[in-house]
């Protein structure tokens, strides 16, 4: 079931499933690692986001966060 | 290896250690110039390796060569060699952090598309270890088929080791496209390449693959494309290319990015291996409280309430210590020196003006080692992060808090960081508040005031009014900025927003010789650069304090109505000399415009003095207050600002009041030419810095004389 990365809870193990945002900011999340399919965990979700994704941590905006979508891993 | 001198491009992602390898392997053989034409920053060193001297550049940080922010555009062009006297590097060495394999090749994978020979550089090999990665070089070399070499930049012998590596490679340019594009984008690329970029662009050969693949990925031009004739034709070709990816089932955003990753993915699965994990790391739980809501901008103010403090009480014993020096070395020079023109020019002038700034070098030192200490620990970009929210609601971005932070050292560092941020309303408003911030120049008015005038009463048993005055004044900058930003906000057009999205580093100890390399470089050039300034000014401006020469009148007291315009009989000559001199005279033209903001004509020279560098004015004061001196006094500027009395009143200049003001004036106007030239090179006109000369200044009268005017009555 996929839901929007800002809806995600702190702990949980997510796949990236679609990049739903402008082209210029799919391609700044595709360069930091941020692509469809890859797997990561929501560090924290206090309005903006932490995402973990491998050795990556991510720190995203909360608009950005609602365009990614992500499934439960 | 070729025994000739090569140009090494030293390429990474941020925080991979790059600068790390940089100062290892050039160690004090470095310089930080200019890129040509642009008022960029490149640091360019030299390291002698295998009994060759080589130019070794160090590369801003990036994370792709589809440069979306100034920086990323500066490392891809200084790559395919766009900058003129710039060659393209004989050698790439693509710096990765080897606990973060997979998202730093994805760099790697472009820059081995550009036709020039590249090493990679496995750095933080022992921060993959601690992490239970273990890597093969040779498995990864295998795949990639690039020379590859396992290193921590903080061992000498790793450092050696790299540097056997460079000598002994065979400069070999790695095969293009490796990662292996599907045959639809390899199609696309083939008609934009044929059609458009090669008969209609000059983009270098070795570029062409990389600028095609970007045009299919982003489907329109950019800024760098403009200049170029047939646009409709590049168009067009463009429309097409993405429609042959399409055709061959790719999504053209998508296609390469994902191609990429795959290979990556494909190389590193072998060659590389995690044997344990941890749950919770240290990054966790400390991120867990930093970065929380509501502890996070606690914390981040604490950090910065503790930094304020900690550089005014620390480096008071060094100010002291300077202070005495410069005052006997002063002494010295006048008793040993026959009495003339020379000795006044060498005491009053060059001595007294230097030792003013030169003073404050233990407060800039400090300031500049919290500012790295707090980037080499990674929580930088918490603070950006922690303040993102914020940032926005009042027109700012939060990309803005890291050049706003680096503007406590320096408004030029600070608005070069605003490159960082893309879009450019948002880029525009940080460059145009950042003067505000505190920067180190601002301080040596302030801490002497300070001292001054603003009593040493503790308060909570740790801080002083002193040290919360100075904070104060810090916090007054912040708020002003974002003042300025918010109205700002409303005034700007607002475009296509940019969302926050940053990389946070783990955080780690800094580099301490790192640290306190750049913290030495900082202070280096703040001698030379402001000594510069500041012992030209001192002897202009001593010999305007000086001459011409006039002498004193001999009255008696019962004299003294008639001449009651012109001087005190309680005055001494040197002050006579000093108001009658031309800078005397001029200040005194300037007087009427600055009283009513508290401002005697001494402290209008030091204004004018100070629109150069803001901290020239405290040297400018050192040099009027030494000529004024009679002879035999030696007193420190403090005690001569606390004692100096105005002859017609018989008032002491300064009040509180006085001080406020003037530390206001200084935290508001715009008072340095280097930072209106920077804005002006950053942004192409000289729209903005006019802009910005005028709007500040303006600010800096009205708050100063609503300050003085709201003191002196109370």
């Amino acid at each position: 079931m996929m839901h929007p990365l800002s809806n995600g809870k702190e702990g949980e193990e997510i796949v990236v499933r679609c990049l739903d945002c402008h082209c210029d900011d799919v391609c700044r999340l595709n360069e930091l690692g941020c692509v469809e399919g890859a797997q990561g965990r929501i560090i924290s979700n206090q309005k903006n986001v932490i995402l973990q994704l491998g050795e990556a941590r991510l720190a995203i905006a909360s608009t950005l966060a609602k365009t990614i979508l992500v499934s439960s891993k | 290896m070729s025994k000739e001198p090569l140009t090494i491009a030293l390429v990474g992602n941020p925080n991979t250690g790059k600068s790390t390898i940089f100062n290892a392997l050039t160690g004090l053989r470095q310089k930080i110039a200019n890129y040509p034409g642009i008022t960029v920053e490149q640091k360019v060193g030299t390291s002698i390796i295998g009994g060759v001297l080589h130019k070794i550049i160090d590369l801003p940080g990036a994370y792709s060569l589809n440069y979306k922010k100034l920086d990323e555009r500066i490392a891809y062009e200084t790559l395919i060699g766009s900058y003129e006297h710039e060659e393209i590097p004989d050698l790439a060495l693509v710096v990765v952090d080897s606990s973060n394999l997979d998202r730093n090749l994805y760099l790697a994978t472009q820059v081995m598309d550009l036709g020039i020979p590249v090493m990679l550089i496995l750095n933080m090999s022992d921060v993959a270890k601690g992490k239970g990665i273990s890597i093969n070089p040779d498995l990864i070399s295998n795949s990639l088929g690039v020379p590859v070499v396992a290193i921590s930049a903080k061992n000498k012998s790793d450092i050696d080791q790299l540097k056997q590596k460079i000598s002994e490679s065979d400069l070999e340019v790695p095969e293009p496209l490796k990662w292996g594009p599907d045959d639809s984008l390899k199609e696309a690329m083939n008609l934009l390449i044929n059609e458009w970029i090669k008969p209609y662009t000059n983009i270098p050969e070795s570029a062409r693959s990389i600028e095609a693949l970007r045009l299919i990925s982003e489907g329109e031009f950019n800024n760098a494309f403009y200049q170029f004739e047939k646009e409709e034709k590049g168009k067009s070709t463009i429309k097409k290319a993405r429609e042959l990816v399409e055709k061959g089932g790719g999504n053209p955003m998508a296609t390469e990015v994902l191609s990429r990753y795959n290979f990556i993915g494909e190389c590193t699965s072998n060659a590389s291996s995690i044997t344990s994990q941890t749950k919770a790391s240290l990054t966790d739980r400390i991120d867990a409280v930093v970065t929380h809501k509501v502890a996070g901008p606690v914390i981040f103010t604490l950090v910065l309430l503790f930094m304020f403090q900690a550089i005014f009480s620390w480096a008071t014993p060094f100010m002291d210590m300077i202070d005495l020096l410069f005052v006997e070395g002063g002494n010295w020079v006048a008793n040993t020196l026959p009495e003339g023109m020379l000795n006044d020019l060498l005491v009053d002038g060059v001595i007294a003006g230097l030792g003013g700034v030169v003073i404050f070098l233990p407060q800039i030192l400090f300031l500049f080692f919290f500012i790295y200490v707090l980037e080499g620990t990674g929580y930088m970009a918490r603070a950006a992060f922690v303040m993102d929210g914020f940032m926005t609601k009042v027109g700012l971005h939060g990309r803005s808090v890291v050049p706003l932070m680096s503007g406590f050292a320096c408004a030029i560092p600070g608005i070069m960081a605003t490159r960082t941020i893309e879009n450019w309303r948002d880029r525009i408003i940080t460059i145009m508040v950042l003067p505000f911030m505190a920067c180190s120049a601002r301080l040596p008015v302030y801490a002497l005031m300070i001292a001054a005038f603003i009593p040493s009463t503790t308060i909570l048993g740790i801080f002083t009014l002193q040290g919360i005055t100075f904070f104060g004044l810090y916090i007054f900058g912040i708020v002003m900025a974002v003042l300025a930003a918010f109205v700002m906000k409303r005034i700007f057009p607002t475009g296509q927003q940019t969302p926050f999205i940053m990389e946070l580093p783990a955080y780690k100890m800094p580099k301490w010789s790192v640290v306190f390399q750049n913290t030495a470089e900082r202070g280096k050039v703040f001698i030379t650069e402001a000594g510069k300034i500041i012992v030209a000014i001192s002897i202009v401006l001593w010999f305007l304090a000086s001459f011409p020469k006039t002498e004193m009148p001999v009255l008696t007291q019962t004299d003294n109505t008639e001449y009651n315009s012109s001087f005190d009989v309680t005055e001494n000559p040197e002050s006579y000399q000093l108001r009658h001199s031309f800078a005397g005279q001029f200040g005194k033209i300037i007087e009427p415009v600055i009283e009513p903001l508290g401002f005697d004509w001494k402290i209008g020279i030091g204004l004018i003095t100070s629109f150069a560098a803001r901290e020239v004015m405290v040297g400018t004061l050192n040099t009027i207050y030494s000529i004024e001196e009679e002879d035999g006094e030696s007193s420190t500027l403090k005690e001569k600002l606390i004692n100096d009395v105005n002859p017609e009143t018989g008032q002491p200049v300064y009040s509180i009041a006085t001080a406020i003001s003037l530390m206001i004036f200084f935290a508001l106007a715009m008072q340095c030419m280097s930072t209106i030239a920077i804005v002006k090179r950053e942004t192409n006109s000289w729209k903005w810095p006019t802009a910005m000369f005028v709007y500040m200044t303006a600010l800096a009268y009205l708050s100063s004389f609503i300050a003085f005017q709201i003191g002196s009555n109370l």
